[in-house]
């Protein structure tokens, strides 16, 4: 089977089950543009207000809890539901370090923010390196299709 | 491609007087300018002293209050030597989009340049996109336009990219995505000059049986090549309501997931290749200011052509986090230690820093070392220290600086200096700022 023949598949077979199961788009007030209350300085922990659920999401509160493993991983939630974290994050929090092309490096444009989970800091030009000999798909997520015109300089 | 961009994005704004009844408001601009001497060893002495301004404008509840416009931006100007070795000049519209946000089922639309996130697409494009939550726990998303390109060449990109993700949750039990991207003249291969449709197909899943138990994946199959590029999974437990476990597992076959590169000199996926990596982490609140993070991963690369790529590194070390006197005061230290497989290097990495916000003043020292097991250029340790100062001097306006020193295995002694002046100006106030 060729690639374009499965991709068509896949496509049609997904938009015929999701159309077809469910004709009738929700009801369900969406969630809001802003988070209606002010959060306090750091990580949030959602669990504080939110007991159980927050209204509108499947996931509970604790699966978004802002741990420092939870911003390393955080592409799974990104991937999912993007409608939920755009209520506190703004589209240019995420090009902080999500571009097509980046100027600065984050840890340099957020230098006053040494509390920021930030990558490559220090000499990560010496760090690269290895990093990237080791496992080279971290790197690609972030360079392999964008941002990677200062790759280019040496890596022609 | 970027001055059609930039002139989309003037032709937008131009919009907005007309379509705009009862509008919020909210600028944001990071001027920044960095002073260097660069003095490496067998290169003649540069000062480089580029400015850049990042601008961004958020107007929302335009024409009848659901409509709302988002532009962000940088330019780039050297006023000493070319901080770049290239062009003196450069800059980049990120985003630029209007958006329609409907009232029910977190229905919207967005026309214009801007970032989608849906499953295994992650995407920047110049087109439309649209996504509503539909009955009975399913939803479905989907996009069309031109993929933005890179400054280097027009084979950076293909010429039209389409894509989307239906999904299923039901309760707080489950969530599974299907999500797909076709991209007209994605793959170019150098080669032979050709190009290729890139194409690329998957799913992802969410599992929560029990509440302290999660299990989320994805997964992403390359069907212009026809094979697996890519399997991600996260297990979370939650024994305890301050401690988090997560265990990790990740493999990627080089040969799919390479496929689409535009930068074949780094990810050449002809050298085929394998990379699996498993690990965990632990997450335990001490107390309201006590976080510590543990965490090991261990990666495998294997079946390479280059016999030297193949091996077993490990990666492993921990994170601590405080905060005092209701959190003006956030200070942290962390150890991390890369073991390289045979053939490559290793390094330790030693981190700490300090940083106190009053709201009104703000400081900060950081220092970080990275010690490597073999000299890169006769060297073998890097060290940096980076000192902030901050004032906030209205609560829009705040102007900071950072002066930074470093020795590393490509400076002896690398000062900088950075001012950096950053604006925030919300017309309403909605809730938390983002």
């Amino acid at each position: 089977m060729t690639g374009a023949k499965l991709f068509g598949i896949v496509v049609a077979v997904s938009g015929m089950l999701t159309i077809g199961a469910c004709a009738v788009i929700s009801k369900q007030e969406s969630l809001p543009a802003w988070h209606p209350e002010a959060l306090g300085e750091g990580r949030p922990d959602c669990v504080e207000c939110h007991e159980d659920q927050i209204k509108g999401v499947a996931k509970g509160p604790t699966t978004f809890k802002h741990t420092t493993e939870f911003i390393r991983q955080h592409r799974f939630y990104a991937a999912q539901d993007g409608k939920l974290c755009e209520i506190c994050h703004k589209a240019s929090f995420c090009n902080t370090c999500h571009a097509n092309e980046r100027e600065i490096k984050p840890s340099v444009f957020l230098g006053n923010r040494p509390d920021r989970e930030l990558i490559h800091r220090g000499d990560y030009l010496s760090v690269h390196m290895i990093d990237g000999k080791v496992d080279p798909t971290s790197c690609y997520r972030c360079h392999g299709r964008a941002n990677n015109e200062k790759c280019v300089r040496c890596h022609r | 491609m970027k001055k059609k961009g930039l002139t989309s994005a003037l032709a937008l704004t131009t919009l907005v007087p007309s379509l705009a009844f009862a509008v919020d408001f909210q600028a944001d601009g990071t001027s920044i300018f960095r002073l260097e001497q660069r003095a490496t060893p067998g290169f003649e002495k540069q000062t480089v002293a580029p400015f850049t301004q990042f601008a961004g404008v958020d107007v929302d509840k335009l024409a009848d209050g659901n409509l709302s416009l988002h532009l962000y931006g940088w330019e780039r100007v050297d006023l000493g030597d070319s901080s770049t070795g290239e062009k003196k000049n450069d800059g980049e519209l990120s985003y630029g989009y209007l958006r329609y946000r409907f009232a029910r089922a977190n229905g919207d639309l967005k026309a214009g340049r801007f970032v989608v996130n849906e499953g295994i697409a992650s995407e920047q494009l110049d087109g439309v996109a649209g996504r509503t939550d539909l009955a009975k726990g399913f939803a479905l998303s989907a996009f069309a336009g031109a993929p933005v390109k890179l400054d280097r060449g027009s084979n950076t990109k293909g010429s039209f990219i389409a894509g989307g993700r239906g999904s299923y949750a039901y309760g707080s039990i489950l969530e599974v995505g299907i999500s797909g991207v076709h991209e007209k003249g994605g793959i170019y291969e150098p080669l032979t000059g050709n190009k290729y449709d890139r194409e690329l197909v998957g799913g992802d899943f969410w599992l929560r049986p029990e509440k302290h138990v999660e299990l989320n994946g994805r997964g992403s199959y390359d069907a212009s090549t026809d094979g697996m590029a890519e399997q991600s999974y996260q297990l979370k437990l939650f024994p305890l309501k301050n401690v988090t476990v997560s265990g990790l597992y990740n493999d990627a076959d080089l040969a799919h997931y390479f496929s689409a590169s535009n930068l074949r000199s780094l990810f050449n996926p002809d050298l085929g290749g394998k990379v699996k990596s498993y690990g965990g982490a632990v997450t335990w609140n001490v107390a309201a200011p006590v976080d510590v993070t543990g965490d090991f991963r261990h990666i495998k690369r294997s079946d390479s052509i280059d016999q030297n790529l193949n091996g077993d590194s490990n990666r492993y070390g921990a994170d601590l986090r405080l905060n005092f006197l209701d959190k003006k005061v956030r200070p942290g230290v962390s150890y991390h230690r890369v073991e390289g497989a045979t053939g490559f290097n290793s390094y330790h990495e030693i981190r700490g820093y300090c940083m106190y916000d009053n709201g009104r003043y703000q400081g900060s020292v950081d220092g970080i070392a990275q010690l490597f097991k073999s000299s890169l250029y006769q060297v073998k340790n890097a060290y940096e220290a980076v000192a902030s100062a901050g004032w906030r001097i209205i609560p829009a306006l705040a102007l900071s600086g950072e002066v930074s020193y470093s020795r590393n295995p490509w400076a002896t002694d690398d000062v900088r200096g950075l001012v950096r002046l950053t604006f925030n100006y919300i017309s309403e106030s909605k809730g938390a700022n983002k």
